[in-house]
């Protein structure tokens, strides 16, 4: 099949959850469809500036179409769109400019999409939220799957939306959490649809790199990814830290990733700042839990990542999608607040057997929802029935 | 031979029943309401409030959707600049604008978190007086149940 996927930035350098999501679908996609990824220049997903070349490249087998943003984005317009757009009062020309202030804005691939969307079988369209989805699928909307990554956020809740849910041809789904969210919104019933998750790799083999340097001592608790508010990390430092003072052990909290907020200093908790893969695998071995603390999740890739490599984690109950996805795998404890922050950290260092099994049984989930070929088999089976419903 | 299997959900029944028996205690000794010396009876509460904060879809609420358009309830989070002067508004708008958008967005930007956090807690509110209400509407239903007078209402032997 010749397929086409749509996404806001694209590239191996890119390390944003739904742009690695994309890559790694098209990847693998890539080994029995021709496929060809319609995309950004852009690097830097605040501004959208134009840094990579436009026109046409190739990365492994894959085809990338670049097409230049027609403006930056400009973050005071940006603020107060938002202000608007989610004051609860906002008409539908308000919601829309919140998408073109959101962006990218990128003309030629909307006329693309216009002018050759025909020549694929199925276009695939990352992330909801971006304007090039928003304002491109309806171009294509016979042959458009939409991958939203929705999230329980404010966007999610723009009337308008209803009318945008009701026009792809088919969706792909990261949870039933996510759908279900999605399906709340829409006012028709769900086109043919499936739920795949991501697709991993099992971990590698050995130890992983050596951590000696960085003189972790153990046990300590891991937290991987972006160190920003957002993502619930000033309600885990709060916790760990107050844990720390109601209870004695060696326990500590090792955080990698980039920070983007003040990061305190506490004897007990280190910062490692960005970290290379094999240091991830290395961390994900030795660590005696993951630490999930985000409320918004349309899924969580560091927590299969973690089962991957047979560690059991404490994440947010807030976050539905957190919460089903440690009932399912039955490989997560899940808190709402301090006291079950607590009791769940101490029972995992108390009960060494249980914290074990809890890890193996995440992995065992992984082998069977998460490989490859089980992912692009549900995949392909969506393909199938949009490419024999569309007009050629 | 492999590990015995461990049930999330099991485990998680069980720390919610100790960090719900340690809050009781908590409260009790910093002085909380004497009625919560009855472990039944604080399950009960922690019960409803709990169903209220997390059960509830917090966008369909009753209360909210009573109020809904009276502009005197609502958080706004929107910085507004206009003037009611004709001639010289465009100019106080045009200054307004440039000179004191610029310093209201630092304290506004320093407060908004904080409006946040006062509208989700005015939400988890009225999702908390909703559930009460729905609560208390039950119970007079089965009170005016068990209060009608046997005889007439009670189905007859076959009925």
């Amino acid at each position: 099949m010749k397929l086409a996927c749509v996404v806001h930035r694209f590239g191996a350098d890119i390390a944003g959850g739904s742009e690695a999501h994309c890559r790694h679908v098209a990847e693998h996609l890539a080994v029995e469809h021709d496929v060809t990824v319609l995309t950004s220049c852009a690097r830097d997903h605040i501004t959208w500036r134009n840094e990579h070349a436009a026109g046409a490249s190739t990365l492994g087998a894959l085809k990338v179409l670049r097409f230049p943003a027609s403006r930056e984005r400009s973050l005071h317009r940006f603020a107060e769109v938002s202000e608007l757009a989610f004051s609860g009062a906002a008409g539908e020309s308000v919601q829309e400019d919140w998408f073109r202030e959101n962006g990218p804005n990128l003309p030629g691939l909307l006329e693309h999409l216009r002018t050759h969307g025909g020549e694929y079988d199925a276009i695939l369209f990352w992330a909801f939220r971006y304007a090039e989805v928003y304002f491109g699928l309806p171009h294509v909307r016979e042959r458009a799957i939409l991958v939203p990554t929705a999230e329980e956020d404010p966007v999610i809740r723009m009337p308008l939306l209803e009318r945008f849910f009701a026009l792809p041809a088919g969706y792909i789904f990261l949870t039933p959490e996510e759908q279900e969210l999605v399906e709340r919104r829409m006012s028709t019933a769900t086109p043919p649809s499936c739920i795949i998750g991501s697709g991993l790799d099992p971990a590698p083999p050995g130890p992983g790199a050596d951590l000696a340097a960085l003189g972790l001592r153990d046990p300590f608790l891991l937290y991987l990814g972006r160190i920003d508010p957002n993502k619930g990390c000033a309600d885990l430092l709060a916790h760990f830290t107050r844990f720390k003072a109601e209870h004695e052990g060696p326990v500590k909290l090792v955080m990698a990733g980039p920070a983007s907020m003040p990061l305190p200093s506490h004897p007990d908790i280190r910062y490692l700042g960005f970290v290379d893969e094999p240091t991830r695998d290395a961390l994900l071995r030795r660590a005696v839990m993951l630490a999930m603390p985000s409320r918004y999740e349309s899924l969580s890739l560091v927590l299969l990542e973690a089962w991957n490599h047979g560690l059991p984690a404490v994440v947010n109950g807030h976050c539905a999608v957190l919460k089903g996805q440690a009932l399912r795998a039955n490989g997560a404890l899940y808190y709402r607040n301090y006291d079950e922050f607590a009791r769940c950290v101490s029972v995992l260092l108390e009960r060494p057997e249980a914290a074990r099994q809890l890890g193996a049984q995440g992995l065992a989930y992984v082998e069977q929802e998460y490989r490859w070929p089980t992912v692009i088999r549900k995949i392909d089976a969506l393909l199938a029935t949009i490419a024999g419903r569309s007009p050629a | 031979m492999s590990a015995m299997p461990v049930e999330v959900d099991k485990l998680m029944r069980e720390i919610e029943d100790d960090v719900r028996h340690m809050r009781r205690k908590r409260l009790l000794a910093r002085g909380g309401a004497g009625d919560y010396r009855d472990p039944v009876l604080y399950a009960r509460v922690d019960e409803t409030l709990r169903r209220a904060i997390e059960a509830r879809d917090h966008d369909a609420l009753l209360l909210p959707d009573f109020l809904t358009g009276e502009a005197d309830w609502d958080l706004s989070l929107h910085l507004k600049y206009a003037s009611h002067r004709p001639v010289v508004g465009t100019a106080l708008i045009a200054v307004k604008r440039r000179v004191l958008l610029p310093l209201m967005r630092w304290l506004y930007e320093f407060s908004l978190e904080n409006f946040r956090k006062q509208r989700r807690i005015n939400t988890v509110l009225f999702a908390c007086i909703e559930e009460l209400a729905i609560e208390n509407a039950r119970l007079r239903q089965a009170i005016q149940g068990s209060e009608r007078p046997v005889s007439g209402s009670a189905p007859g032997p076959g009925a």
